[in-house]
């Protein structure tokens, strides 16, 4: 029975699977079917989705990090000392 | 320091080092590697000055020579060979393909969902369960945004399928949310 219904709906293995190909790529006409339907008997899976998709969100988030001018003023002596030995 | 071209490097590098700088360091996330990268990409415009014929600006030139070393950073990164990890299926599904119990998504809380990400401790707590994961999945869930692009794109320029894609970050992805399941919201 349980091997029907995977066959039919998919396991949850293959179920978060697609959910990850959709999230990235989309999903075909019969995978979106595959997918609703299994996401219909299962909680968990449903979850997974939701918590995915927010932790893309997470993800994307710019965690554009401070740095000080020194460094800058360091890094840019270190550049024209190297294009200085080039010559 | 003497002109030898008729483009001044020395004033490029005053002029777009800060830019070039912030970028990578977006980019890479590591503030070794950003420096080593706009070095090199001084030195590879110091070489191929010739080449710059002036019909882009000085800067959309020295972007593009940045950008390519930043994708070939990542391409390194993600060719290295494939694993099969299957032992991190094993440790969440059974062998049906059916959730463990006690690793079963747990309900969130949706209506929190919005102010968690303003929230500075939740962020540290997912970048933690970032970094936890192994280096190419990392990359592999970071890259979409690292590079502003979609799959497809990402799986041209890094020379993999989306297949092989979409499983590295399905792998990366369940580990994550557990990460932080278990370590926000128990």
């Amino acid at each position: 029975m349980k091997k029907i219904m995977h066959t039919l709906f998919l396991s949850c293995l293959k179920a978060t699977e697609l959910i990850e190909k959709k999230i990235h790529f989309g999903l075909s006409a019969k995978e979106s079917l595959q997918l609703k339907m299994h996401k219909m008997m299962c909680d968990a899976c449903s979850s997974y989705e939701k918590q995915s998709v927010f932790l893309e969100k997470g993800i994307s988030l710019d965690e554009r990090k401070e740095f000080s001018p020194d460094d800058l003023k360091k890094l840019k002596l270190a550049i024209n000392e190297k294009l200085s030995e080039m010559k | 320091m003497p002109e030898t071209n008729t483009y001044n490097l020395t004033e490029w590098v005053e002029t777009y080092t800060d830019d070039l700088y912030s970028w990578a360091l977006h980019k890479v996330s590591d503030a070794e590697l950003a420096s080593d990268m706009v070095q090199d990409t001084f030195l590879a415009a110091a070489e191929k000055l010739e080449n710059f014929k002036g019909d882009s600006t000085p800067k959309t030139w020295l972007y593009a020579i940045l950008n390519h070393k930043i994708i070939d950073h990542y391409r390194r990164k993600v060719r290295q060979p494939v694993r099969v990890e299957n032992q991190v299926f094993s440790t969440f599904f059974d062998e049906g393909g059916d959730w463990k119990r006690e690793r079963r998504p747990q309900k969130w809380g949706e209506e929190e969902e919005e102010h968690l990400l303003d929230d500075l401790e939740f962020r540290a707590v997912l970048k933690e369960c970032l970094d936890a994961l192994p280096e190419k999945w990392n990359t592999c869930v970071q890259l979409k945004y690292l590079m502003n692009k979609n799959g497809d794109e990402i799986c041209k320029e890094l020379d993999i399928t989306p297949t092989n894609f979409w499983q590295i970050v399905h792998r990366a992805k369940l580990q994550l949310r557990n990460c932080v399941e278990e370590n926000w919201f128990n």
